[in-house]
Parts: structure tokens; C-alpha cells; sequence
């Protein structure tokens, strides 16, 4: 009789200890090509955990990190594994938009929130996914600022638009195309390329036979944005060799990425939706805590910032009642405002963030530093 | 110049500085495969091991230890990958690929090359992490411009360095005791053994030569390459196809195919799109296979390496 009770109460409480848990799945790529994205993912989260001491409103915050690699194939098999063993109540991921793409449908189907930190795909918030949020501009959002300072501020009438073969890029490129040409505006050319494509110089070669380009919008990773930066500066494409073009970007860019890329990335003119140079008191609470953990020469980059956001976004969803999937879900889609260090996050009803405080304009000077642009 | 000639002459310029970095990167996979009939799959990995060896050797060793300026840290940088390839090459034939040739069996030294690749690929990301180094040739900033043509002084530099060893392992190969020997366990390895060569000797010598001419590559393609313990994998589908279409195992054939892609890229990027290259590419790759199975210089064991 003694056995049966103890049997009883240690149900009683591990089922208790489970109620009280927010299970968070994280689905990054921290093999291939795009793990850097994974490894700033872990430092973002692992700080705001630390911060709010593991918890919220006593719920313990539990988080699980798969490697899904950027990859279709393999983010669908770290998310159906979570499901079937660690039954998240939210999963964080994926970075890359083929791979969010993939995982969407089955997190959906298990009615478990996708929150997305850093895909660019129309498709991601355009596909009916009840479960699906993203504090990431899309690429509409992305590419209509990019227009409107093209034409606006740069006076743009010509453009060629780089960008990879990726679902991303590809929605990048026409997201500026259609509103660029509408505008007015002639695009010379739009060049894409694979992620194994190393050197750019037969590729900006082209691009100075085209005669003048006032812009050149650029959708890729950093590694290739460095060498194409280079090879167009070489090519006298760009201002930063001399040329009279300006290379406009968005948030594929990390903090850092103008010293990795020298004199040739003098004249970029790109959206950055974290500046740690930003006065707001929460910026730089974040870039000083930030700094505390991961050492004073180390400066933290937008990917650090989302997945920051994305733990402080659930957090704020538990401390306003959230204790399961359901109810999280319901709390995101009442969110107005909330203070994240990107911006302010208001989902809209398809789960995508609309407030476009987030985007932040900024140019490379000549000694790399940064010029905020005003833009709204 | 005309226009057009210009830009004829400007995009030769760049097919052939891309076609000498392939070149560099298929030379030991096609020697590897003329000696010991075998593919490497872990070259990618040698590469990319070349590649880290002259990122922190140029940007630590040389120039803050032993003080020297840009431009030479980087060419110690290329002798120091050089070094580490030919090292790296001896230990992983000494550990793995020859005890497994030893029993005999072809597919084991195979799948081992996998393990290898495997074994480098993650160890590589637990040393270095996974964000991209970023790995500057102080040559790649000098830009040399003759007329409406401009080239850096880095493809100076890679092509001048690939025809010196294009030139150096031709003589080691016609002209030395050890160049002959090898090309003889090449075409006959128990005949070889008969007339007192050592083959197994030969075959870890052509390892060694192989994996020091991968690091080197890896040194020539750094500061082209994003640096991440990936990095050879960007290129090592091409060098494969170059290898088949030159003619596997032949050293000319590789030489020219290499050469030939390049500049195929470079003309593609300006008339077609540069999305278009494994395209095309590959066509040419399966036109080849299909046209002229042996490759552009057709296999004859004799002259092969």
C-alpha cells in the first residue's frame, strides 16, 4: 500500500513538472556552410536563458538544439525526432527558407508554433500556416525599403541584381525587381549563382559590359558577399574601387561583414536589422550582457539578436499566461509592440511581423564604420 | 581593342586563372588514380586542411612570430601547406590506407577515403568552429591593369605557381629514378615489384606527392575560397568532372580539361548566366563519357602519370 502511494505521488509530480515546462525545440544549421548561423543561434539563446535564470512564471524554460543543417531533408528529420521525443511546445527554426519550408507543414500538422528568426520566403507566412510566426522581415519587406532608397535617396535608374539560386534569394531578387521596374527603373541584368560558386571575377566582368549600373542589389551568404564585393571592386563596378555603383544589401549580412570585405565594401548601402550601435536601453543592455559572456572584442550580429528575441518573445508569451502550444500561439497572435532588441514585434494575422520598425538602414564609410541612413 | 575583343580577352584572362586553381585541386586526385587506380574522396578535405595550414600561418606564424611582411608570409604560407599536405598524406597512408591495401582488398582503401574525409570534415569544424574564416592575399589586393584588361596579382601568383609545379612533377616524372619507377608501378605493379621496385614505397610516395599538391591548392585557393572546414567540398565536383573529361589518370589531359572549364565558366557567367555553369558544365561531362569515354586524352596506362 506504502509502494502504491509513493508510485502515485511521483506520477502526480513528474506529471506536474511536465505541465510546468516550456519545451523549445531549436532546429539550426550548425553543420555545412550556414553553421555559423547556429553557433550565433546558441550564444543569442543561451544568454537570454541565463538572463531569465532558466524560467518564467515558474515554468522552466527546456531547450533542445538539432543540427538540421540548412537542409530540407535533414531539418524534416531533427523536427519529426523532436516531436516524437521531446514534444516542443514551440520549435525555433529553421534559419535557411527551403529548410523552414520544409519543417512548416509538419510542425503545423502537430500544432506546434514555428517560430522563424531569419528566412526571407513569401511562402513561409503566405502558405495558411495557422502555427507559423516570424519577427524576420520577408523579403517584400525587405525589398520594398531596398526600392524605395534605390530610387529615393541613391536616384537609381539602372540596376543588376545578384543573388543565389535559393528560394530566398530567388524572392529577394523579384521582390526588388517588380517594384524597382514599376518605378521606373531598368534592370541590366539578374545574375544568380549556386553556393559552391567561389570566384566572382568572370561574374563582375560581365557586370562592367553592361555599361552604367546605378545599384546592385545582393542576396547571398557573407563568405560569397565578401569575394563578389572584392571582385566588383576590382572590376571598378563598385564605388569601393573606384566605380560609381552601390552595392545595396539586406539581412543576409552579420555585423562584421565590412571589415571581412576591406575597401570594397565602402559605398554598401544595406538593411541591417540590428545595430549595436542603437541608443534604445534594451540594445544595449543586450550588446553589454552580451559582451560579459562571450568577451569584450566580440560584438553581437543580428543572428545573436533574433534568437535573443525569440527566447524574450516566449518568455514574454508565458509571463502573459502561455503554458502549452495552444496558448502560445493565441499570446503571439495578440502581440503589439513588444520591445525586442530588432525592433518591436506585431504579428499580423498570418503570423508575420509587420511593424517595420526593424528594418534599419546603414552605409559603409571609407574608414568601414557605419552611416545611418534615414530611409522612413 | 574593340569592345567585344575586350571582353573576349578579359573573360580568356579569368578562365584560365579559374582553370590553373582547378588544375591544382585535380592534379593529385588524377594521380592518385593513374597510380593506384583509386578515388580519393577524402582530397577535398586535404584541400581545405591546405587551405587552414596557410590562413594561420600567414596570418599568425609568419607575420607575427617571425615578423615578415604580407607578401612573403603568404608564399610561406603556400610551402608551409605544401608541407602539411605531403605530412598529412604520410600519416593517413601510413594509418589507414596502407594496412588496408595490404589485405588485398580494393573497396576497403575506398570507403576508407570517405572515413578520412568524414574524420577531417569534423575535426576540422571542432578546431576551427564553424564561421568562415576570412583569409586575405595581400596579392589579391594589387590590381594590375594593361589597357582595358585588369587581373590581380594573386592570379599571378596562381598561375605562375601551377605551371611551376605543372613543370616540376613533369620532370620528377620523366626524368628522375623515382619519377620512372613510379610511372612503372603505374602501368604494372607486379611487374614493377619484379624488377626490384617497391610499390608499396611508390604508392605511399604518390599519396604523399598527392596530398602535398591538395594542401598546396588549398594555400592557392584560400583567399578565393569562404574558408570554413567545408570548403573543399565547393570544389571537388568539378575537379571530378575535370579528371573524367581529361582522362582519368592522365596528367595532360587533366592539365587541359582543367584549363578548358575555366574558361567554359568564364565565357558561360558572360553569355548564358552564371547559374547555368554546373550545367553546362556537366553536359560537357556526359557529351564526354558518351563521345569519348576515356577522356579528352584517351587512358593509356604507359603514359599516364
Amino acid at each position: 500500500m506504502k509502494r502504491l502511494g509513493l508510485t502515485f505521488l511521483a506520477l502526480v509530480f513528474s506529471s506536474l513538472a511536465q505541465s510546468q515546462e516550456i519545451r523549445i525545440g531549436v532546429a539550426m544549421p550548425i553543420s555545412g556552410p550556414g553553421s555559423y548561423f547556429g553557433v550565433m543561434d546558441k550564444e543569442g539563446i543561451e544568454l537570454a536563458l541565463e538572463q531569465l535564470k532558466g524560467a518564467v512564471n515558474g515554468h522552466k524554460l527546456q531547450v533542445q538544439y538539432e543540427d538540421s543543417a540548412c537542409s530540407p531533408l535533414q531539418a524534416t528529420n531533427v523536427v519529426k525526432r523532436l516531436l516524437d521525443q521531446f514534444k516542443p511546445h514551440i520549435v525555433i527554426g529553421e534559419e535557411c527558407s527551403d529548410a523552414s519550408l520544409a519543417i512548416a507543414p509538419i510542425l503545423n500538422e502537430a500544432k506546434v508554433v514555428q517560430l522563424n528568426v531569419g528566412s526571407v520566403t513569401m511562402k513561409l507566412t503566405e502558405s495558411g500556416y495557422k502555427y507559423t510566426f516570424r519577427i524576420f522581415p520577408n523579403a517584400e519587406q525587405q525589398s520594398a525599403p531596398l526600392v524605395k532608397v534605390a530610387q529615393g535617396v541613391l536616384k537609381a535608374r539602372t540596376a543588376v541584381i545578384l543573388h543565389e539560386k535559393t528560394n530566398a534569394g530567388n524572392d529577394n531578387a523579384e521582390g526588388f525587381k517588380k517594384p524597382f521596374e514599376a518605378a521606373g527603373g531598368k534592370v541590366l541584368a539578374t545574375i544568380d549563382f549556386g553556393r559552391d560558386v567561389n570566384d566572382f571575377t568572370a561574374i563582375a566582368t560581365r557586370i562592367a559590359s553592361l555599361g552604367k549600373v546605378d545599384v546592385l542589389p545582393t542576396f547571398a551568404l557573407e563568405g560569397q558577399q565578401v569575394r563578389l564585393s572584392q571582385a566588383l571592386a576590382q572590376a571598378k563596378v563598385v564605388k569601393g574601387g573606384g566605380g560609381s555603383g552601390v552595392q545595396m544589401g539586406s539581412i543576409w549580412l552579420p555585423y562584421g561583414f565590412d571589415q571581412k570585405a576591406g575597401q570594397a565594401s565602402e559605398g554598401y548601402v544595406r538593411i541591417v536589422q540590428f545595430d549595436p550601435n542603437e541608443k534604445r536601453k534594451m540594445v544595449q543592455d543586450f550588446v553589454k550582457a552580451f559582451k560579459a559572456k562571450y568577451g569584450a572584442d566580440k560584438t553581437p550580429t543580428h543572428i545573436n539578436a533574433h534568437a535573443y528575441d525569440a527566447i524574450l518573445l516566449i518568455a514574454e508569451a508565458v509571463r502573459r499566461g502561455a503554458k502549452d502550444s495552444e496558448s502560445i500561439r493565441e499570446q503571439f497572435s495578440k502581440f503589439k509592440d513588444v520591445e525586442v532588441t530588432t525592433g518591436r514585434i506585431t504579428f499580423d494575422a498570418k503570423g508575420q511581423t509587420s511593424d517595420l520598425s526593424v528594418v534599419h538602414f546603414v552605409e559603409t564609410q571609407k574608414d568601414l564604420s557605419w552611416k545611418a541612413l534615414n530611409w522612413q | 581593342m574593340s569592345d567585344l575583343a575586350a571582353l573576349v580577352a578579359q573573360q580568356s584572362l579569368n578562365g584560365v586563372y579559374l582553370g590553373c586553381l582547378y588544375v591544382m585541386v585535380a592534379l593529385g586526385l588524377t594521380l592518385i588514380y593513374g597510380v593506384l587506380n583509386q578515388i580519393n574522396f577524402a582530397h577535398a578535405d586535404f584541400v581545405t586542411v591546405g587551405a587552414f595550414t596557410a590562413f594561420f600561418t600567414a596570418t599568425r606564424f609568419a607575420t607575427k612570430l617571425l615578423g615578415l611582411p604580407d607578401a612573403a608570409a603568404y608564399l610561406v604560407s603556400i610551402v608551409a601547406a605544401f608541407g602539411m599536405g605531403a605530412l598529412l598524406g604520410l600519416a593517413v597512408n601510413a594509418a589507414v590506407f596502407a594496412p588496408l591495401r595490404e589485405r588485398g582488398d580494393e573497396l576497403r582503401p575506398l570507403i576508407a577515403t570517405i572515413g578520412v574525409s568524414v574524420l577531417l570534415e569534423n575535426a576540422q569544424l571542432a578546431l576551427f568552429g564553424p564561421i568562415p574564416y576570412q583569409f586575405d592575399s595581400p596579392f589579391a589586393r594589387e590590381t594590375i591593369r594593361v589597357g582595358r584588361l585588369f587581373f590581380s596579382m594573386q592570379s599571378v601568383v596562381v598561375v605562375g605557381v601551377s605551371a611551376a609545379v605543372i613543370a616540376a612533377l613533369y620532370a620528377f616524372l620523366r626524368f628522375t629514378f623515382l619519377g620512372k619507377a613510379l610511372r612503372a608501378v603505374a602501368q604494372d605493379r607486379e611487374t614493377a615489384g619484379l624488377m626490384g621496385i617497391n610499390p608499396g614505397l611508390l604508392i605511399g610516395l604518390t599519396i604523399v606527392i598527392a596530398s602535398a599538391l591538395a594542401g598546396m591548392a588549398g594555400a592557392l585557393l584560400g583567399p578565393v575560397l569562404v574558408l570554413s572546414p567545408f570548403a573543399g567540398a565547393t570544389v571537388i565536383v568539378k575537379a571530378f568532372a575535370i579528371v573524367i573529361i581529361g582522362g582519368f589518370g592522365n596528367l595532360q589531359g587533366t592539365i587541359i580539361a582543367g584549363i578548358l572549364v575555366g574558361i567554359i565558366e568564364a565565357f558561360t557567367v558572360q553569355y548564358l548566366g552564371s547559374g547555368l555553369i554546373d550545367l553546362v558544365v556537366f553536359v560537357l561531362l556526359l557529351a564526354m563519357l558518351v563521345a569519348r569515354p576515356t577522356g579528352l586524352i584517351a587512358e593509356r596506362k604507359e603514359e599516364n602519370v
